[in-house]
């Protein structure tokens, strides 16, 4: 399930960019935080069945 | 969770959604999966007032219960609803407001009246009155579907506590209901909301605010892939309908002393009777534009009528609608956001069909925060009905689960769940940042992203990063004195109002980039390709990204996190 989000104008490789399999990894995010999710709704429901399951995406698109 | 086979192993259940308010209840259903449904009981009513009264052992319940508060208080019971699984010392009992007094009893809190055709009153506890009145808000669902109740999801405030949760649940068994869920107030009404869209809810952050009879309560939610978070609380439990009712009381008994020299609120009578007529002009008042206050033999045997305008009114009230606007401004600001971080405002409970209440909080918000209430959202759901609603919805989902399944799920190893810090996207030309994953996000999710590259390279860069919510103020330019005429033939009478906006600083949102993460490089990517990305996010922040155009190869590439389940909040 993809969101069409329009049109982007995006930057060129800088020169001198280089990273291995054309990727590099800059930085980590920042630390998360925990809260509690609400344990209502169908959404929800589907989500502690995964939890459950341990299913991966792919198997189960959200 | 969800086992297909727990339907097999339950004996089969009849849930229903229960509102359990301090002042009104409702009872819902969803009828075997269709719309949510208020039931009215066999009164007609729908909101159901959550009062019993008794008259020579004889129970009455809900509106004819209420109107036993005139002749017969001090063997009704109203406004108990909070003090549920509550010691006598940390309740607030003015708020049973001229019905029987709650009274120390052991360690919990009781009414002392008579609910038998003994002469001798009989002390019942909280917890048996509000059995008393769930049983027959069940006995009304269950006359209207034609199957006993058995079960059923009830809404609690945010801050009830494990005691009073406690409470609820047993005085729900003792009523022979079986408890599937206590969910909250706020998350009912948005699950009731959310329905309109039948398919996922966008993802947006919400505040929903409770406006009932005795308190109001103001949650912030962020709402993101259906899944609901609170990210922060107000409360305020001395603000709400009754507050609005006694600017009207006050009114009308000031008017009636210059009349005929006699406060009408000095008899018990006369108080109780001026409370009912305050909230039924209040309530008409929310239509039509004046409403009459009338009442027979007010006191010493004065019938007294008086017409009382929405104009005057919204000016008695003006202080009270103050408390409301407030408490919602504290939770943004404890909930660390900004009126504009607000897509909607959805505004429940009864009060929330007052016209001004809605307008006013048009005024605080941007334009484009959506304000859900009957005077502002055409298709706003009755705001009486939404708990009711969003309970029954539950109820419908959960009723062929295993106890045990829900009380798993309900389950704090379950719910806790590491959020986003920050929203990810992505980097633009000219530092410009496009999110794609907003802060409050559970994990772990994944995101994909469709858009036209409007720009030409050899390869371009698509670089993921942090992105910083900021606000941007510009104040107003200083103005050119009106020398003669102006540009345009505005009116005398516009130009103040006209300056008056243009005086004030233009706030708007905007995003910084933050913290790089990681950068991929795609080839060509002409005017026109379509590109797209895939962004996904592990519980332990292990970040995945990819991006392709469309009918090429991909690259890829992952970051690992740093740290595992997140900073406790
Ligand atoms: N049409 C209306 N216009 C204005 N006020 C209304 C209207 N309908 C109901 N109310 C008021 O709403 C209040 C009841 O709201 P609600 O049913 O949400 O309360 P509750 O949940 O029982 O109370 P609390 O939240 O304090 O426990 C009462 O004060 C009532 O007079
Ligand atoms: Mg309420």
């Amino acid at each position: 399930m993809a969101a069409s989000i329009g049109s982007l104008s995006l930057p060129a490789v800088p020169n001198g960019w280089s990273g291995e399999k054309d990727f590099k990894a800059v930085g980590k995010l920042s630390a998360a935080t925990a809260r509690n999710i609400e344990p209502v709704g169908a959404h929800f429901l589907a989500e502690a069945r995964r939890k459950r399951h341990k299913r991966t995406f792919s198997e189960d698109e959200r | 969770f969800l086992d297909m086979s727990a339907e097999e192993e339950q004996p089969s259940r009849v849930a229903i959604g229960i509102s359990f308010g301090n002042s009104y209840s409702s009872i819902a259903s969803t009828v075997g999966g269709g719309d949510p449904k208020v039931i009215a009981n066999e009164e007609g009513d729908r909101q159901i007032p959550s009062i019993l009264a008794y008259v020579d052992g004889e129970e009455f319940h809900g509106t004819q219960a209420k109107s036993q508060l005139v002749r017969n208080s001090k063997n009704t019971v109203a406004g108990f609803r909070d003090f549920l699984g509550k010691d006598f010392k940390s309740i607030d009992p003015t708020t049973a407001r001229g019905a029987a007094q709650p009274q120390e009893h052991e360690s919990t809190v009781a009414f002392s009246i008579r609910d038998s055709e003994s002469e001798s009153p009989s002390t019942v506890t909280v917890s048996e009155i509000a059995t008393r009145h769930l049983r027959r808000l069940a006995a009304s669902a269950s006359d209207y579907l034609g199957k006993k109740v058995t079960a059923a999801v009830i809404t609690v405030p945010t801050d009830f506590t494990q005691a009073q949760k406690a409470a609820l649940v047993k005085a729900a068994k003792d009523a022979d209901i079986e408890v599937l869920q206590l969910i909250t107030e706020p998350i009912a009404a948005l699950l009731a909301h959310d329905r309109r869209e039948d398919h996922r809810p966008a993802d947006k952050t919400v505040v929903v605010a409770d406006l009932g009879a005795n308190r109001s309560d103001v949650a912030v939610v962020s709402v993101r892939g259906g899944m609901y978070s609170i990210l922060a609380t107000t409360h305020d439990y001395a603000v709400g309908g009754l507050k609005l009712d006694e600017t009207i009381q006050e009114y009308v008994a000031k008017e009636f002393v210059k009349k005929h020299k006699v406060d009408p609120r000095e008899t018990d009578r006369g108080l109780a009777k001026m409370r009912l007529e305050s909230e039924a002009c209040k309530k008409a008042l929310s239509l039509g534009s004046s409403a009459s206050f009338a009442v027979e033999s007010l006191a010493n045997g004065i019938d007294f009528t008086l017409n009382l305008n929405r104009t005057r009114y919204d000016m008695l009230a003006g202080k009270v609608y103050g408390r409301f606007v407030q408490l919602i401004q504290d939770a943004i600001v404890k909930a660390e956001l900004d009126v504009l971080d607000i897509d909607e405002v959805l505004v429940s409970g009864g009060t929330a069909h007052t016209p001004r209440i809605a307008s006013n909080l048009g005024s605080i918000f941007p334009e484009s925060t959506q304000i859900v209430a009957p005077a502002s959202d055409a298709a706003a759901i009755n705001p009486s009905e939404l708990t009711a609603r969003g309970a029954a919805l539950q109820a419908y989902m959960i009723e062929s689960y295993d106890t045990e399944d829900i009380d798993q799920s309900t389950h704090a190893a379950v719910t806790v769940t590491p959020h986003l810090a920050k929203s990810i996207g992505l980097v633009l030309t000219g530092d410009e940042f496009k999110p794609i994953i907003p802060a409050e996000t559970p994990l772990p999710v994944r995101r994909t992203v469709n858009f036209t590259a409007t720009s030409d390279s050899e390869a371009a860069l698509i670089r993921v990063a942090e992105g910083i919510r900021d606000i941007k103020i510009t104040q107003p330019e200083p103005k050119a004195k009106q020398n003669g005429k102006a540009t345009d033939n505005d009116e005398d009478d516009d130009e103040d109002e006209d300056s008056e906006e243009e005086d004030e600083e233009k706030r708007e949102t905007m995003w910084k980039v933050g913290n790089v993460v990681g950068e991929l490089a795609l080839k060509d990517v002409k005017k026109g390709s379509k590109v797209t990305v895939q962004v996904q996010v592990g519980a332990d922040l292990e970040i995945t990204m990819s991006a392709m155009v469309a009918g090429k190869s991909g690259v890829k590439g992952s970051v690992p996190g740093s740290a595992a389940n997140g900073a406790a909040h």
